[in-house]
């Protein structure tokens, strides 16, 4: 999210908050990033992040029912910059989307685009996967330029998903299937 | 910045804050509606306007309400009004808004449920049973092969293994089979990709149910929408038909048909699943926003309500705010024009006729002042006037009058009560009284219109006159016009008697030397020839004849003096020094004659004719001597002191003796000619001293003293300005003595 948009989020979020946001959601659980590091492979930054995703009856119980959750992993990549705003180097999103398939009775995870796919007859095996990202290439090392250091945050979210931008627009009063987790940021030095 | 300025501009701000959030917001919206990824981008933009829209707007609704309150409780002219026709607005607004939403809160809640029908939701799960029906069939179907073909692979190792694998492949269109030790690896393998990769290894859920013995069976979705049946069963040992932890894994291929049809079934469950999550959800965030913009819309009519409403009754306020300043007099009110409509008719006209009023009333007002004007002038002129007047009706009350009428007669009208009866200023006043019987004896008796002459008490004579008014002679207005012509008449007695003085001197003077001659001849030529008896008689004859001539040459001399008035001959000099000089003359005259002097030194020389001035003090001294006839210890005194009157400076000079004094009933006519209270006075003395102080613009007073004796006053002005204020200034004492 750039930057103007967190300001208004941020500023709507201030007002809005008491009504948008009940005191216990279907998300509830432990949602935290437990490592994140990355690694560079002959030039190439990869990603490698552990993520504890919430689970619970809802969760499945929703998945069950058709829903869709979207798993989205965001970094930001910036490089700082003394008496102004940092530098965006890299600013990504890997959506992940985890169903239910009813006919098969399996949990199938797919990439945003669904050109990769996989199935779990668990939805522990399914999370515990989409908890793991390993040596995701990010970023070319020739990409970082200019002097480091160079600041890395990444975050994880949780939310409904297979919902257009305008019915999630719509939603923004009651939808509680929207969570977070806090950004987990790192310095990066070459 | 003042209250009202810093008002002004926070009304204004949260009106542009209002105008500019609900404007930007309509117009992210507008382009957003064409993105939709534009709008998840927008979004918290879009709420953060339309908030920061719906604060401003309830700022300035509630800033209305106030107003609204305030001048509803005040009173203020046209509150009412206003109110009665923003509820009226407010109300033809709000009825049909809030009727509309609830009409679309039920359209809502229909048209949402309608979209989740339980027949849908049914059919769905009726079709994925079904399609689990067909693929489980299938799955069973291909799970009893495999076990089968797992049995006959229990002796096979090798090519034979291979061979068996490639033939049942071909036989059942399987993918692929895959024969796994029990290390898990990939022992044989037959696939209907020529180039096939040697396997990965099996899943653990696979190796899991073999080594517990059981079959494995499962149902793949691919992402192509195919789906694959993954079965695997373990082989058994050859001799004792124990597992052997060697199994086989076959994939099978589910029909593109039945795969589709299955796969349309789990899209279908899945999207309506998802949309089904969100009913209850997005019926709530459509009520919100219907709600929120509603609630937008509400708050927008209300105050455009109250707004125009005040807007439509403030000409309705300026015009009773006008009548109420016209009520109170200010012609001066214009009201703004607020249009062509009706509306500015009315101003207009209002506005046209407080211009004529206010010309009216500017006419008005200059004739008033050029009546206040013409009355001051009046009335200066009247109280600049020695002659009295005084408007009266025919019951005596008092309408005006002015200063010279109280002095005449001795009343005092100031600060008298319009329509003042006037009997009541002339209590214990005789000559007031006299002067009211008068009046109203002529008025009962139908007189209005006369001019005589009055007598009054004090030897006071008044020429009056009296003339209605014109415009009142129904109502018996009188003013009445009168002058004491006491003075005049005593002038005119005294112009009489100098003429005959004069006369007298002229006629009787001439032969009086002509008897003292003969007398005095006939005494010297009979004198001689006669006996002593007869020349005793003609001697005392002839003596009496002289002494007597001598009397009247004396008198005659006295006449001469008193009818003769030669110019002035006004000189500076020291009063005091001539004052002792007359003083010093007397003593040496008569040096039985005791006479002091209190001369005050600072006195200035005084601008007079000196000779006068000489007479003025032999006569007085004279007087005053001649009043001490027979009285033991007799003394005149003769004092001198400056005094100021009204910026005027006066010579006093005080002749006091400690004789009998004057007899009362002569005090008043003391300085009238030939009045004397002595046997051989010619009562010319005080009457020529009163004259000389007259010419020279003084005053004298005589008066007995308490003590005993008379008193003399003469104030003299010591030179020509003194003369001229003094006279001013004798005038406002003369008036005040007279009402004392």
């Amino acid at each position: 999210m750039k930057f103007p948009s967190a300001i208004a989020l941020a500023l709507l979020l201030t007002l809005v908050a008491p009504l948008s946001h009940p005191a216990s959601g279907p998300l509830d659980g432990d949602f935290q990033i437990h490592s994140a590091f990355v690694v560079i492979d002959r030039g190439v930054l990869q990603l490698n992040v552990h993520v504890q995703y919430p689970v619970n009856d809802r969760i499945r119980s929703a998945l069950q029912d058709g829903v869709t959750l979207a798993f989205d992993l965001e970094l930001n990549i910036t490089r700082h910059r003394r008496l102004w705003w940092n530098a965006s180097v890299l600013d990504m999103t890997l959506r992940r989307e985890l169903t239910y398939h009813a006919v098969t009775d399996r949990y199938v995870l797919r990439s945003d685009q669904g050109v990769e796919q996989e199935s779990f007859p668990t939805l522990e095996e399914a999370i515990d996967k989409l908890g793991r990202v390993e040596d995701l290439p990010v970023l070319v090392e020739s990409q970082l330029r200019g002097e480091g250091p160079w600041q890395i945050a990444v975050r994880a979210g949780v939310r409904r998903g297979r919902l257009s931008d305008t019915m999630r627009a719509l939603m923004f009063w009651s939808d509680d299937w929207h969570r977070n987790s806090d950004w987990y940021t790192w310095t990066l030095t070459l | 910045m003042d209250t009202d300025a810093l008002r002004l501009f926070v009304v204004r701000g949260l009106t542009a804050v209002a105008v500019v959030a609900g404007v930007a917001a309509l117009v992210l919206l507008a382009a957003s509606v064409e993105n939709s990824a534009l709008f998840s981008h927008w979004q918290p933009w879009i709420l953060l306007l339309n908030i920061c829209g719906v604060i401003a707007l309830m700022a300035l609704l509630a800033r209305k309400f106030w107003q609204l309150y305030r001048d509803f409780r005040d009173h203020k002219p046209g509150s009412r009004l206003t109110v009665r026709t923003a509820v009226m607005f407010g109300a033809l607004v709000v009825a049909p808004l809030i009727i509309v939403y609830l009409f679309s809160l039920d359209f809502i809640n229909r048209g949402i449920d309608s979209w989740f029908r339980v027949e849908i939701k049914q059919g769905l799960n009726d079709a994925l049973v079904l399609s689990r029906s067909a693929l489980d069939l299938r799955l069973r179907e291909q799970a009893r092969r495999t076990e089968i073909f797992a049995r006959s692979l229990r002796e096979l190792r090798g090519p034979e293994l291979l061979q068996r694998l490639d033939e049942e492949r071909r036989a059942t269109e399987a993918k692929q089979i895959v024969v796994y030790d029990a290390s898990g690896r990939a022992s044989a393998l037959s696939s209907d990709t020529p180039m096939a990769q040697q396997p990965a290894p099996a899943p653990p859920d696979v190796a899991l149910q073999v080594a517990a013995g059981r079959s494995y069976v499962s149902l793949n979705p691919l992402p192509n929408g195919q789906y694959t049946i993954a079965t695997a069963a373990p082989i058994a040992d050859a001799v004792s038909a124990h597992p052997t932890h060697r199994y086989v894994l076959i994939d099978y291929e589910v029909p593109q048909a039945l795969s589709a049809l299955a796969e349309a079934v789990q899209h279908t469950s899945s999207q309506y699943g998802d949309l089904s999550a969100v009913r209850e959800p997005l019926k709530i965030s459509f009520r919100l926003t219907l709600t929120l913009v509603v609630l937008l819309t509400l708050l927008a009519a209300i105050y455009g309500a109250i707004f125009f409403a005040q807007r439509l009754t403030r000409p309705v306020q300026d015009l009773i705010a006008g009548t109420r300043a016209v009520g109170k007099g200010d012609f001066g009110t214009r009201l703004p024009l607020p249009s062509r409509d009706e509306m500015g008719f009315l101003v207009h006209s209002f506005n046209d006729m407080t211009k004529r009023l206010r010309r009216a009333s500017e006419e008005a007002q200059r004739s008033r002042q050029a009546v206040e004007r013409e009355r001051e002038r009046l009335s200066i002129i009247l109280s600049r006037l020695s002659t009295g007047v005084i408007v009266t009706d025919r019951d005596l009350r008092l309408h005006s009058a002015n200063a010279s009428a109280a002095t005449i007669l001795g009343g005092e009208f100031s600060g008298a009560a319009s329509d003042a009866n006037l009997a009541q200023f002339a209590t214990g006043n005789p000559r007031f009284l006299k002067f009211l019987d008068e009046l109203r004896a002529r008025l009962q008796s139908g007189h209005d219109e006369w001019r005589e002459q009055l007598s009054l008490p004090g030897e006071r004579v008044l020429l009056w006159a009296c003339t209605p008014l014109p415009d009142e002679r129904e109502h018996g207005g009188v003013v009445l016009v009168f002058d004491d012509i006491t003075a005049l008449l005593a002038a005119q007695r005294e112009a009489a008697w100098g003429e005959v003085a004069r006369r007298l001197a002229h006629e009787i003077k001439n032969p009086l030397t002509p008897i003292q001659l003969s007398a005095e001849r006939l005494r010297r030529k009979l004198l001689g020839g006669m006996n002593a008896e007869d020349a005793q008689l003609l001697e005392r004859a002839t003596h009496t004849i002289v002494q007597q001539v001598d009397a009247m040459k004396q008198m005659v001399n006295a006449f001469s003096e008193y009818a003769r008035a030669p110019d002035m001959r006004l000189a500076h000099f020291s009063l005091n020094q001539l004052v002792t000089e007359v003083a010093e003359l007397y003593r040496l005259q008569d040096p039985s004659a005791e006479i002091r002097l209190e001369l005050d030194p600072s006195l200035p020389d005084i601008h007079a004719d000196r000779g006068r001035m000489r007479q003025l003090l032999a006569n007085l001294i004279t007087n005053g001597i001649e009043a001490l006839a027979g009285v033991a210890d007799g003394c005149v005194e003769l004092s001198t002191r400056q005094q100021r009157a009204e910026g005027a400076v006066a010579a006093v000079i005080c002749v006091t003796d400690n004789g009998p004094g004057f007899r009362k009933e002569l005090l008043g006519r003391l300085f009238d000619p030939y009045v004397t209270g002595k046997p051989r006075g010619t009562g010319l003395g005080l009457a020529i001293v009163k004259r000389i102080v007259e010419e020279h613009g003084g005053r004298i007073e005589a008066d007995n003293r308490p003590e005993g004796g008379a008193k003399i006053l003469v104030m003299l002005p010591v030179n020509d300005q003194d003369r001229s204020l003094f006279a001013g200034a004798e005038r406002r004492v003369e008036r005040r003595r007279e009402r004392a």
